[in-house]
């Protein structure tokens, strides 16, 4: 995914990706990235929450605009959970075992 | 507490079934080509790796790894024509809202409203779980952004899952 991503960009064309799996982003290094802390499966939100993938799309072209550094991975505050991030060792659980 | 940790949980999971531990790339640096136009002005083309494809029309990815073909959606696409072939994430919501990991409906809401100048007549799908980066580079990549820059692509706008 970042490996397209950086091929398309040394094509030249500006590339901007939404990532959910933060170290993977630090060690491919797309151009340009925006992380949103969520489970895999909502990249760029929650299901029928139109003004939360809106924020997150324009976010990241907020992001496409304003990243001069390649690399630079820009983290979005958007929780998953108010106050719970159980999904967070589940996931690790999960995919751990 | 901290993002989960996906690039240990894939090495152990290698591990776990017999095979060697996946070796990620390590890039110490990006390619770069400056954004310098007005994005009211771009035509815009999305990728998703989320699995999705057109049901009845075109054939499903391999849910497990390393397929190394891509659809290509149509822009004004039904999304209750489209499915999911992907076995490595939680689909319960994605195949409620394509929009979870294919927002193709708000791109075409910002085409609408003229924050993008255009979207691209098709959008890209891919399944993500490719672990031989050789034929990605060599093959795959290539040849999206052969298809991009034949269609006139001024932005690409990737969303992984």
């Amino acid at each position: 995914m970042g490996l397209i991503a950086r091929r398309v960009e040394e094509g030249g064309i500006p590339t901007i990706s939404v990532s959910s799996a933060r170290d993977v982003t630090e060690l491919v290094k797309p151009p340009r990235s925006v992380f949103v802390n969520f489970p895999l499966g909502h990249t760029t939100g929650k299901p029928f929450d139109r003004e939360l993938q809106m924020k997150i799309i324009k976010d990241a072209f907020d992001a496409l605009k304003s990243i001069k550094t390649p690399g630079t991975i820009i983290d979005l505050p958007y929780q998953w959970e108010e106050s719970d991030d159980s999904w967070e060792r589940e996931a690790e659980q999960q995919a751990g075992g | 507490m901290s993002p989960v940790k996906y690039v240990e949980l894939t090495r152990a999971l290698f591990s776990a079934q017999g095979f060697p531990p996946y070796e990620w790339t390590v890039n110490e640096t990006a390619p770069f080509t400056p954004f310098d136009k007005n994005l009211e002005e771009c035509r815009v083309a999305l990728l998703s790796t989320g699995g999705v494809y057109i049901k009845g029309k075109q054939p499903p990815f391999d849910p497990d790894k390393n397929d190394l073909t891509f659809r290509e959606i149509p822009k004004d696409i039904d999304v209750t024509k489209l499915a999911i072939s992907h076995n490595n994430y939680d689909r319960t919501d994605a195949e409620k809202d394509v929009n979870c990991v294919f927002p193709i409906e708000r791109f075409r809401e910002l085409e609408a409203e003229g924050y993008i100048g255009q979207l691209a007549p098709v959008a890209y799908t891919i399944m993500g779980r490719i672990f031989r980066r050789t034929a990605l580079q060599n093959e795959m990549a290539p040849e999206i952004l052969r298809r991009l820059k034949e269609g006139g692509v001024d932005v690409f706008f990737l969303v992984p899952v």
